[in-house]
């Protein structure tokens, strides 16, 4: 038997935990896939931030600067109030890039989950996404969500609020003529 | 392959299979990214000796190093002996370059100065003074932002620029200190003819209450800024110029500084800002000129949302799109923050304006596929006949800020180049066309 460790990449985590977290963010993925995004902006907190860092090529021994720091580029760095206002813009009917809407699925695996003080969840996801856009247009972004999940109060509809979001693509070009979806 | 000198630029009309054929692209490449000042790089992204960007002139990467005397150069990332490319990553620190095919191996100014066994291999009989990578031959610094060309004879980079230099100052001489760009810029990929986003930035402001409602939407959930577009096209006042291929347009502001577009920070800071932005490009412009911009071919930029992209071709039918945000480089970093986030908020690849251009820009490729689309011409004629001179205490040839007199200006000076004339030729034409002109001016 291993144990875990602070350094190791294995994760030992109570199965029923494990199930909650992720059945949560499955209800996440459906709603965006089912076009439901007044509600799927419930799950975010007023403090949240949705940042989705640029990425480059650099060589082994600068790979430390692969990855956008904050303050940095970015192709995405929201606060609660500019997520909603994407929220607003794509149920407007005037987002020509989202209207007709793009058919999206989801697909999340390996998710990876750290308990924090304080009970908020640290939860590293694998995710791939499908976008058929109009009549033959397709793109697919995958890379991985790291997200901290805060427990939401007894009453809630949804166990969790999405704290924070960081998105990290594989492309460094994107190979798509946008990212007018949610990711 | 078809007819370009046939092209009615000036009458703004545009052939639709110049977005489409192969050889004219093929063509583009030699005659127009090969003959023109292109954007490679800005100082910020190059602080010290030994920093290198990859970027490209047309579609041949090309390396830009800060040099150890502080100036920067230029090569071809190509080994000159079968063709690899020297360097593989985006940016980074370097002291040499070596190939990783065979290990020739570079300076940083893309001299060669090894040859792996060159003895045994070459007998020590290989000048390798003969086979650096090869350079590009002229670098022009203007205010900090880095342009190369391969030509011998194309203008010096202020004559290139012609008036357009007004328009850029805008830009670049606002604030103290000049710009720097964000690192980490955005990259993708939109499957259309880069001179219809090149052109877009030169000319279009007419799109933009059309394409761009949303955006307002998300900005903002007060109705009278969501209106803020429609209220421009009915009620401001703007102009739009062209000069030399360039061109630049912009709705007049009311007053300079507040932005409700920004968060607190930068428009405060902005608007503290405003007598010294005044003192150094003068009031007129700091109200008049920021909006929509493109330095032929493919350099451009936009005022408020601090988007500066370069449009690197990929074939007739795609562009790659690489965009920075850019600031003042002595802004307060809570201002900066402000500037990013807005930035990338509106005009990265997840931008609520920018996902509604890539929209229109494949959809207009996509359709001509079909030949009966590409049998008639587009219509590039608005504000044809009205333009002025010298007016409105702008410099050069301006219109309505809706008209398209910048893109008819996009196309003759394409044409110029595609039909080969030299750049001597094309300074004759340009006093010829202006000799004719019945234009009204102050």
């Amino acid at each position: 038997m291993t144990a875990a460790t602070a350094q190791s990449a294995l994760r030992t985590t109570d199965p029923v935990l494990q199930h909650r977290v992720e059945q949560f963010l499955y209800a996440e993925a459906e709603l965006l896939d089912d076009h439901r995004y007044t509600e799927w902006i419930t799950l975010f907190a007023e403090d949240a931030r949705y940042w989705i860092p640029t990425r480059s090529t650099r060589t082994i021994r600068e790979r430390d600067k692969e990855i956008s720091a904050r303050g940095e580029g970015a192709h995405v760095d929201d606060d609660h109030t500019m997520l909603c206002g994407r929220v607003r813009r794509i149920t407007s009917g005037l987002q020509w890039s989202e209207e007709p809407p793009s058919r999206t699925r989801r697909l999340l695996t390996n998710i990876r989950i750290t308990e924090l003080d304080g009970g908020e969840l640290a939860v590293r996801t694998n995710f791939w996404v499908y976008r058929s856009r109009l009549e033959r247009h397709e793109d697919w972004f995958v890379g991985e969500r790291s997200d901290v999940l805060r427990p939401a109060g007894p009453d809630a509809a949804y166990p969790y609020l999405i704290a924070d979001r960081k998105i990290v693509l594989e492309q460094t070009t994107i190979l798509a003529p946008s990212i007018s979806i949610f990711l | 392959m078809i007819d370009l000198t046939a092209l009615d630029a000036s009458g703004g009309l545009i052939d639709p299979r110049i977005y489409t054929d192969e050889d004219v692209y093929q063509l583009e490449l030699e005659r127009v990214f090969g003959r023109s000042w292109l954007f490679l790089a800005h100082d910020s992204q190059l602080p010290k000796r030994g920093d290198f960007v990859q970027t490209y002139m047309g579609e041949d990467p090309v390396l830009v190093v800060r040099q150890r005397d502080g100036s920067v150069k230029a090569f071809l990332n190509q080994c000159r002996h079968r063709g690899m490319r020297i360097c593989r990553a985006d940016e980074g620190t370097a002291k040499t370059f070596t190939c990783s095919y065979h290990g020739w191996a570079y300076d940083l100014e893309g001299n060669l100065i090894n040859v792996p066994e060159e003895g045994r291999a070459y007998r020590n009989e290989i000048d390798k003074s003969k086979w650096g990578a090869l350079k590009v031959p002229r670098i022009a610094v203007y205010k900090g932002i880095i342009f190369g060309t391969w030509s011998a004879d194309v203008p010096e980079i202020e004559e290139y620029l012609g008036e357009m230099t007004y328009y850029l100052d805008a830009v670049l001489d606002a604030y103290e200190g000049g710009i720097e760009l964000v690192p980490g810029p955005m990259k993708w990929v939109i499957d259309c003819n880069w001179k219809f986003a090149a052109e877009q930035f030169a000319s279009d402001m007419y799109h933009a209450p059309i394409s761009h409602p949303s955006a307002l939407i998300a900005m903002t959930d007060d109705p009278a800024g969501q209106a803020a577009f429609s209220l421009q096209a009915q009620f401001s006042p703007g102009r739009q110029f062209a000069g030399n291929g360039h061109g630049s347009g912009s709705f007049w502001l009311p007053e300079f500084g507040p932005d409700f577009q920004f968060g607190p920070e930068a428009s405060a800071w902005q608007t503290g800002k405003r007598e010294e932005v005044f003192a150094r490009i003068g009031e007129e412009r700091a109200h008049k000129v920021y909006g929509h911009n493109t330095v032929f071919p493919n350099f451009s930029w936009l005022g408020p949302p601090r988007s500066l992209r370069v449009w690197h071709p990929r074939g007739p039918g795609q562009v790659e799109v690489w965009a920075w945000v850019y600031i003042p480089k002595t802004a307060p970093e809570e201002v900066k923050e402000d500037y990013r986030k807005m930035s990338a908020f509106t005009f990265s690849p997840a931008g609520v304006f920018e996902t509604d251009d890539g929209e229109n820009w494949t959809e207009v490729q996509t359709v001509l596929r079909g030949w009966m689309a590409r049998a008639n011409s587009f219509n590039a004629q608005m504000g044809l006949g009205h333009e002025e001179r010298d007016t409105h205490g702008l410099p050069g040839l301006s219109n309505d800020v809706f008209s398209e007199t910048a893109a008819r200006g996009f196309y003759q000076r394409w044409k110029d180049l595609m039909t080969g004339r030299t750049w001597a030729e094309i300074a004759e034409l340009d006093a010829a066309r202006r000799a004719a002109e019945e234009v009204p001016s102050a």
